[in-house]
């Protein structure tokens, strides 16, 4: 009964996100809306610590960018929240994941880039132990 | 070497061939664009330097998980407020990938300020010192702070300081 009720829980929980959280592909590139960032903006095709990166732009400048490993396996999902819109009272909330497996979290600065270049913070989230490592080069 | 890259330089040589003197043929002055392995801090480096009238400057994006720009305060570009000399020409890099590069003659005397588009608010600027107060045509900083953010103002290095040490480090240092 306690397993059916958790069940329950997660896919009420997984109802509740939108549709792009549910259908991100393990393997790059995601479906539309989703499109390659290095596409959208001038930046490198793989980003150091964050991965080859792909986001739906109507979901700019928050995200969830999805982060995938050289060899196009999901590693992170990654939120972009500009400080200056949080200190004047912008929420990010219910924001999709790319997967609902995360084993690590990292939040720290950036000073920016292009696509979004207010200095904000990098909350990402690894869905495996071994996705920080796939991601650094 | 991207074509990117080849198109950037060969541009560069153009400009060069046509701006240079024939008296300054020494290797270009190198700033580079810079970050934090994370993207905590970016700058150039230097981020002053003196150099005489006729040098080459070259800018190199050595950021591998970023792209900057090298882009003079100016209103023809952006429509920012001018902090070139009245008699030099505006110039805008674009954006610079990874180790691209772009290069620039400045031949006008005075002070030239430049900021990075993206990074700006982050401070990302930097300053040329062209010549020295005795030449003709100097023409000194800009002193009005226009639209710039505070942290761009507060990093600019000053004047006497770049003629004294030919190349200043960014606020804190190399950011890498």
């Amino acid at each position: 009964m306690l397993r059916s009720i958790t069940s329950l829980a997660a896919a009420l929980l997984l109802g509740a996100l939108p549709a792009a959280a549910q259908t991100a592909a393990e393997t790059a590139p995601p479906e539309a809306p989703f499109a390659k960032v290095s596409e959208l903006v001038t930046l490198p095709d793989f980003l150091p610590g964050l991965g080859t990166l792909y986001v739906d732009p109507a979901s700019l400048p928050a995200g969830p960018f999805l982060g995938y490993d050289h060899d196009g396996k999901l590693s992170a999902t990654i939120y972009m929240t500009p400080i200056e819109d949080l200190q004047d009272g912008t929420a990010y909330d219910d924001l999709a994941v790319g997967s609902n497996t995360v084993t690590s979290v990292d939040v720290y600065y950036n000073a920016g880039h292009p696509g979004v270049e207010k200095p904000h913070v990098h909350v990402v989230l690894y869905h495996d132990a071994e996705a920080k490592a796939r991601l650094a080069e | 070497m991207n074509r990117r890259t080849l198109i950037i330089r060969g541009a560069a040589v153009l400009l060069a061939a046509r701006a240079r003197p024939a008296s300054a043929q020494a290797a270009p002055v190198l700033i580079e664009m810079k970050g934090s392995p994370r993207g905590e801090r970016v700058a150039f480096v230097p981020s002053g330097v003196g150099v005489a009238p006729g040098t080459v400057v070259r800018f190199v994006n050595r950021d591998a998980g970023n792209s900057h720009t090298a882009t003079t305060y100016h209103p023809d570009i952006l429509d920012r407020p001018q902090r070139i000399p009245d008699a030099a020409q505006p110039w805008d890099s674009d954006l610079l990938l990874p180790e691209d590069a772009f290069e620039v003659t400045l031949t006008v005397p005075g002070v030239y300020d430049f900021y990075c588009v993206p990074h700006e608010h982050a401070g990302m600027v930097g300053r040329i010192v062209v010549g020295t107060p005795d030449d003709t045509g100097w023409q000194g900083p800009a002193t009005d702070p226009g639209d710039l953010p505070d942290a761009a103002l507060a990093a600019f290095a000053a004047v006497d300081v770049i003629l004294a040490q030919g190349a200043v480090l960014p606020p804190g240092g190399d950011p890498t």
